[in-house]
């Protein structure tokens, strides 16, 4: 073993991890290096010494009884949602009716309410494949800049509609399927955000709700989406979306949720953490 | 029989929430040493510990089958400090009357006159650069293995082990000049924790 491969080795030595053939030539090499010596034994007092700093200690107590405020909060606020699912699911006592679409009702609403999303995303899969021939057609043949336009419109219209439908399922991981669809569209329309909103204010489920707070986020530019959010801190009680949309505000520095976050920041219903990072928020808009 | 940390952490995903009680049970002293030592203050640390196990809850669905759980929350307590110092302003701590906490700590700005090496090696410490100094306390304090900090950093354990090198040479010089000159300027520790 040479000088430069000892400071390859040093690190394993401290640590203890050099083998035995490896370990006797690292010895011997130091044995006979009094350069290599000096070096290691000065890196070995320090990381030896190391251990003498003293720990902090924590306050456990007060750390556990924190975390059990807020699963106390969570788990409130989950029960009280699945209550209120239940009752809500106990009233749709009818068997599907499937009606035809009336003058009123759009074929696409029509076909949100009565088409299961799968078939929908099937669906998607065919025009996508369709698209993807047709491509290579036009290889042969060259396209009309009017025929692409008006097929990557329909493709995204059918995947607005997938977004839209995932979003109205009554299984809470098909919904959030839903959310997720919505970061991947193009241009979606006013009523994916509209949607997104409504999921945000209304949607049973937590982790439904925040995965709308992060999709909302590249929407915040937009008046109705920044109202959305100081409404749903005034009305939400889950502190995990509370500090979520917290956050949204002070990412989109909206200074209009300044009133409701000094509000939360002093209210001694809410959970602590929820108010301190209210507290934060405040400060961070202030300085704005 | 024991049940594993990913069990427990599956079963909160799933909604049984309780069981997070059990993970901060095992996890939460050895998070709060990591923290601790990474920020030198004990009040901090504890607010940090508790932002973990709150994006534990957020984030619950995110968690993998096959994920180590253990990996897995070092992720999100290093994310966590990250994300607290970078909401700081350098040089200025968020106004303590605006978050209406007691002041608890002393002030940033105090000269202390230290005693004892330890104090001083801790002094040296808490003056490397946050990423030279995390590579110490996970390989000396949390006591992992290179190829597990390896995998919490995304880079080679050979990467690892030099980089470890480095930052305990530059340790040894932080504190041999404190030792020459032994008063640790709490400004200048706390400076650096602000920028990092």
């Amino acid at each position: 073993m040479q000088c430069q491969d000892i400071s390859a080795k040093v690190v394993d030595h401290l640590a203890g991890a050099l083998g035995g053939p490896e370990r006797h030539e690292f010895e011997a090499h130091l044995a006979s290096c009094p350069v290599c010596r000096a070096e290691v034994e000065s890196l070995s007092q320090t990381w030896d010494r190391l251990a003498d700093i003293p720990a902090i200690r924590p306050d456990s107590a007060a750390m556990r009884a924190r975390l059990n405020a807020l699963l106390t909060d969570t788990t409130r606020e989950a029960s009280r949602i699945d209550a209120s699912a239940q009752i809500q699911s106990g009233k749709a006592t009818e068997g599907p009716r499937i009606a035809l679409p009336g003058s009123r009702e759009s074929i696409s609403s029509w076909l949100q309410r009565h088409i299961s999303p799968r078939f929908l995303l099937q669906g998607c899969a065919a025009v996508l494949l369709l698209v993807i021939g047709i491509q290579l057609g036009w290889q042969i043949r060259p396209p009309g800049s009017r025929e692409v336009r008006e097929l990557s419109q329909q493709v995204r219209d059918l995947r607005q509609m997938v977004t839209l439908s995932l979003m109205q399922q009554q299984s809470a991981s098909e919904r959030l399927e839903g959310v997720s669809w919505s970061n991947q569209l193009d241009r979606p329309g006013s009523e994916v955000v509209a949607a997104l909103i409504d999921t945000l204010m209304h949607d049973a489920n937590v982790n439904v709700r925040l995965a709308s707070i992060d999709a909302l986020k590249r929407f915040a530019e937009r008046d109705v989406v920044r109202s959305a959010a100081v409404r749903a801190l005034d009305t939400q009680s889950s502190p995990l979306v509370q500090m979520a949309l917290i956050d949204f505000v002070v990412e989109t520095q909206d200074r209009g949720a300044l009133d409701t976050l000094k509000r939360l920041s002093h209210d001694n219903t809410v959970n602590a953490s929820v108010r301190t990072r209210a507290a934060w928020g405040v400060d961070h808009l202030e300085a704005v | 029989m024991i049940v594993t940390d990913e069990a427990l952490m599956r079963a909160v995903r799933e909604g049984d929430l309780s069981r997070l009680e059990i993970l901060f049970d095992r996890y939460h002293l050895m998070l709060f040493g990591f923290l601790s030592r990474m920020t030198g203050n004990r009040h901090v640390a504890e607010d940090l510990v508790q932002e973990v196990f709150l994006r534990i809850l957020k984030y619950r669905a995110t968690y993998c089958d096959d994920a180590c759980f253990k990996t897995w929350v070092y992720r999100i307590a290093r994310n966590a400090r990250a994300d607290y110092f970078a909401s700081r302003e350098k040089g200025m701590p968020l106004s303590r009357e605006a978050l209406q906490i007691p002041d608890r700590g002393s002030a940033p700005e105090e000269q202390v006159e230290l005693a004892g090496e330890s104090a001083l090696l801790r002094c040296a410490l808490m003056q490397l650069r946050a990423d030279r100094r995390e590579l110490i306390i996970l390989a000396r304090y949390q006591e992992m293995k290179h190829e597990a900090i390896a995998e919490l950093l995304g880079i080679d354990s050979g990467t690892v082990k030099v980089r470890i090198h480095r930052a305990l040479k530059e340790l040894r010089e932080a504190f041999l000049r404190l030792i020459e000159n032994p008063t640790c300027n709490a400004k200048t520790s706390q400076r650096r924790l602000l920028i990092i």
